[in-house]
């Protein structure tokens, strides 16, 4: 029987299986754990649908999973960061061919709708046969999301009528749980009973599993992969590091040294971004809410400025903060002809877009995919001025460039499968919350990544070990250490 | 000092001043001992003067004139009189008077050229150790005064790179840390001027984590700092933003009484440059209603009518001397394993220059870099006699 899947075109699948091979060099904490996991199969039996950026590092992850014994089903968590190449040949497999694909069912390409992309969500979330995953990976929290609403309104009996300044995205998930609803009633209520556990891997959908511990509306337990040091000191810090510079040049190829770089936060993310923004010969201003931030980016030789100090000034706007509304459309139109503004945050609500194409006059010019040129029309007989944004204010590294690379992914995604075989198998040890990984699993992943890198890792003595009082073999460090 | 002392052999066998005299006008340093030394092993008779009247390491001098029989003029904290007086007999000591001179700062030249002009016929030639000496000597070159060849052992790639660059850069925030305890991350930092010395001060600073800015006059030099990530305004601008000012010019008047009037509270001045010009201190005494001398050794503050507080260091002489030891002893290694080069090619190749202020040959700055590299046990690669064809040949394209 075919594999199901709804991607751009599995002839890519050629291409995508060399790419995949090359990032399983660079992902080896990901290979360490298939090769120890493949004889005792921990994932059999487990149904996984996984919501994450359908890239060649998810394909290397998605193989882990079903090389230690799980059923997978994917959508992507952006509708525009999918690597059709990757998609294609993880329905393909790496025994099928495009006539004859033998792979994992994919729902997602590059370039999605809105509607489209919580189809490919429900999609992956509606297992053929069965009532649905007993597992999810999820990247934001959109499958969580999904799922614990169907519930809700299957329990309220019904879903509401969208308020009148509901996003558009809201009005269209709340269209697909009607629909769903009207036609599978009881589903949502039967899948989430079944569901085991979420691994969550960013800090957006950490933020949202945290508020629904909080509420009492959580309703399986859930591993916070984000905050794993092995994750959000090197996923956020490192790629963030690689990726927006990637972006920033694919996207306007402008030359990044002597320009002022504005930077958003200065959280694991925002720090990684003002290094390399530092590096290419960028001044870097930052702007933060939180006075450690701040200081900790003066510190480090940052002016700190509010947006307002520097809009008219600032050549380069990335926004790092997690938070909405961060750069205002009315700020937009302030800022210095042929500035570049892009977000590096999860979601596309830290830079105002409904409000930037709600500015009277204003036009949007698409300069090539991702990158567009927005028109402001000049008033009191000034010229027009325009500024240049980045993947429509979705995430820039994965939407102009190809996100993090292997090497830092294998670090964040070794971290998952950590966490689902932990949740998966061991239930009894995880009543429902949110927790984070024990440390000596993320000290595990360290250590599966330090041989690639040619890292000599000197051994405390028993004697020493004493000293400070920790095992010779970790956990190293008390759980509040800060790395 | 590897440098020096590889040459030291060299010169104790090849004696390339044999018979000659020098007189040195140098800050009287440790390093400067070990160049006279140098000097001295090739078999020059060596007079010293210091130059600059705050630098002089009394125990350096005193070790110089008690073992090792140098004629040695300098003491620290001596006066202006003093100080050119000094010069004069470090010049007239050698009878009759020097064959060459190594100057830091032009003023061993002056002296020479105004005060005992009879003496130039017998002098072959001389080195100039900074870019400030090396600009006043264009000027005397370009009126016509400079009646012998002087080269500009400031001013060649290697020294640059490392005296101005690296030493300059690490010696100025070691003299404003030990004068003044700040700490510089978060700190605002002006620097004036984006020379080698200016870009090495701003790149310490940076690495400290202080936010830097730079004023420039030179517009290549600006785009050069701003293509480096640092900002760059005018002093106007930057005066009321900085909190810790650092000049490295070699010009004069950069900050001036209406910049000192503009600034923070709290601001501290160095200067890196030469001289005592870069800060106009006679402004800022003229503003202040008082000064509190030596708040902290080498550290003045200067109250303004409002309330403020500026603090200057070392009197708006060279920081890095003054407050901290100079440069690092590797930095003038091989700026003084330069000028010995420079001076021994000078000595055996008499009347091949004319008077002027000429480059270092470029094979001695190599010959430099390389003996440098050796000590440190640094290999690299050599072209291929291949290689040598393809970089000399226009014939082969790709």
């Amino acid at each position: 029987m075919s594999v199901e899947h709804q991607v751009a075109d599995l002839s890519l699948a050629a291409f995508g299986r060399k790419e995949i091979q090359l990032a399983e060099h660079e992902m080896p904490g990901l290979m360490a754990v298939r090769a120890e996991y493949a004889p005792s199969q921990p994932l059999r039996g487990a149904r996984i649908t996984g919501s994450l950026h359908m890239t060649i590092q998810t394909a290397v992850l998605i193989e882990t999973l079903t090389a230690i014994g799980a059923e997978v089903r994917w959508a992507s968590c952006n509708i525009f960061s999918t690597q059709d190449h990757a998609a294609a040949a993880i329905v393909v497999g790496p025994d099928g061919t495009p006539d004859d694909p033998t792979g994992v069912p994919v729902f997602a390409w590059k370039g999605e709708t809105l509607e489209e992309y919580w189809h490919c969500t429900e999609q992956a979330l509606t297992w053929p046969g069965e009532d649905g995953p007993n597992m999810i990976l999820d990247d934001g929290g959109d499958a969580t999301l999904f799922v614990h609403k169907g519930a809700e309104y299957e329990k309220a009996g019904g879903v509401p009528t969208p308020a009148e300044d509901d996003s558009e995205e809201w009005r269209v998930i709340l269209d697909r749980l009607r629909n769903s609803l009207a036609d599978h009633p009881g589903k949502w209520t039967k899948v989430t009973a079944a569901i085991k556990g979420v691994t969550e891997e960013t800090t957006t959908g950490v933020h949202r599993l945290y508020e629904m511990a909080r509420a009492g509306s959580l309703l399986f337990p859930a591993i916070n992969v984000n905050d794993s040091v092995t994750k959000s000191k090197f996923d956020n810090k490192y790629g963030c590091r690689h990726s927006l510079i990637d972006g920033i040049n694919r996207g306007t190829d402008v030359l990044i040294g002597g320009k002022v770089a504005l930077v958003c936060g200065y959280g694991d993310v925002g720090k990684g971004c003002s290094e390399s923004l530092r590096g290419q010969g960028a001044r870097v201003i930052v702007t933060e809410v939180d006075p450690i931030c701040a200081l900790q980016a003066a510190m480090d030789g940052y002016q700190v400025a509010t947006l307002e100090d520097v809009i008219g000034t600032a050549d380069i706007f990335v926004t790092a903060t997690g938070n909405r509304n961060v750069i205002t459309a009315d700020q937009m139109s302030r800022m210095k002809h042929q500035a570049i503004v892009g977000n590096i945050g999860h979601f596309d609500n830290e830079i105002d877009m409904a409000g930037l194409a709600r500015i009277p006059g204003v036009r949007r010019t698409n300069v090539k995919p991702q990158v567009d040129e927005w028109t402001f029309a000049g008033t009191n007989g000034e010229p027009d001025h325009s500024i240049i944004v980045l993947s429509e204010g979705r995430l820039l590294n994965l939407g102009n460039a190809t996100g993090h690379p292997s090497f830092v992914m294998s670090n964040s995604f070794t971290n998952q499968v950590m966490a689902q075989v932990e949740l998966f198998t061991k239930p009894e040890e995880y009543p429902v919350d949110v927790y984070t990984l024990p440390k000596h699993l993320d000290e595990k992943v360290a250590r599966l990544h330090l041989d690639a890198l040619g890292v000599h890792l000197t051994e405390l003595t028993k004697e020493q070990a004493d000293y400070i009082g920790v095992p010779v073999e970790g956990p190293y460090k008390s759980e509040n250490y800060r790395y | 000092m590897p440098l020096l002392a590889t040459l030291m052999g060299r010169f104790a066998q090849e004696r390339p001043f044999d018979g000659l005299s020098v007189a040195a006008c140098l800050h009287i340093t440790a390093e400067t001992a070990m160049l006279v030394r140098l000097l001295q092993a090739g078999g020059a008779a060596v007079s010293l003067a210091a130059s600059n009247p705050l630098s002089t390491q009394d125990d350096i001098a005193a070790a110089l004139a008690c073992s090792y029989g140098i004629a040695v003029f300098a003491r620290a904290g001596v006066d202006r009189r003093g100080y050119y007086r000094h010069i004069e007999l470090a010049l007239t000591r050698p009878q009759p008077g020097p064959d060459l001179i190594i100057d830091d700062g032009g003023d061993l030249t002056g002296t020479l050229h105004t005060q005992v002009p009879e003496l130039l016929p017998h002098v072959r030639g001389g080195c100039e150790s900074t870019t400030t000496g090396v600009i006043r000597l264009r000027r005397m070159a370009a009126e016509g005064a400079l009646a012998f060849p002087v080269i500009a052992a400031n001013d060649t790639a290697v020294k640059r790179m490392v005296d101005n660059t690296c030493g300059t850069g690490q010696s100025v925030i070691d003299g404003i840390l030990r004068a003044t305890n700040t700490l510089l991350a978060g700190k605002t930092v002006v620097v004036a001027g984006f020379g080698a010395s200016g870009r090495g001060v701003a790149t310490c600073a940076s690495g400290f984590g202080a936010h830097v800015i730079v004023t420039e006059v030179d517009p290549v030099r600006a785009l050069d700092a701003s293509l480096r990530g640092f900002a760059v305004l005018p002093m106007s601008q930057a005066a009321p933003l900085g909190e810790i000012f650092v000049t490295a010019t070699g010009s004069a008047d950069v900050i001036g009484a209406g910049h000192l009037a503009a600034m923070r509270d709290g601001a501290i001045l160095a200067n890196a440059g030469h001289f005592d010009v870069e800060i106009d201190v006679r402004a800022l005494a003229d503003l202040a209603v008082a000064v509190r001398h030596d708040v902290r050794p080498h550290v003045d503050a200067y109250e303004l009518p409002d309330g403020r507080t500026l603090l200057l260091l070392a009197e708006g002489r060279v920081v890095n001397l003054v407050a901290a030891e100079g440069h690092p002893p590797e930095v003038m290694d091989l700026a003084f394993g330069l000028e010995a080069l420079a001076l021994a090619w000078l000595a055996t190749n008499t009347g091949k220059l004319e008077p002027g202020v000429h480059e270092v040959p470029a094979d001695i700055d190599a010959e430099a870099a390389r003996l440098v590299l050796a000590s440190t046990g640094t290999s690299i690669d050599s072209l291929t006699p291949a290689q040598l064809a393809y970089r000399e040949s226009w014939r082969t394209g790709s």
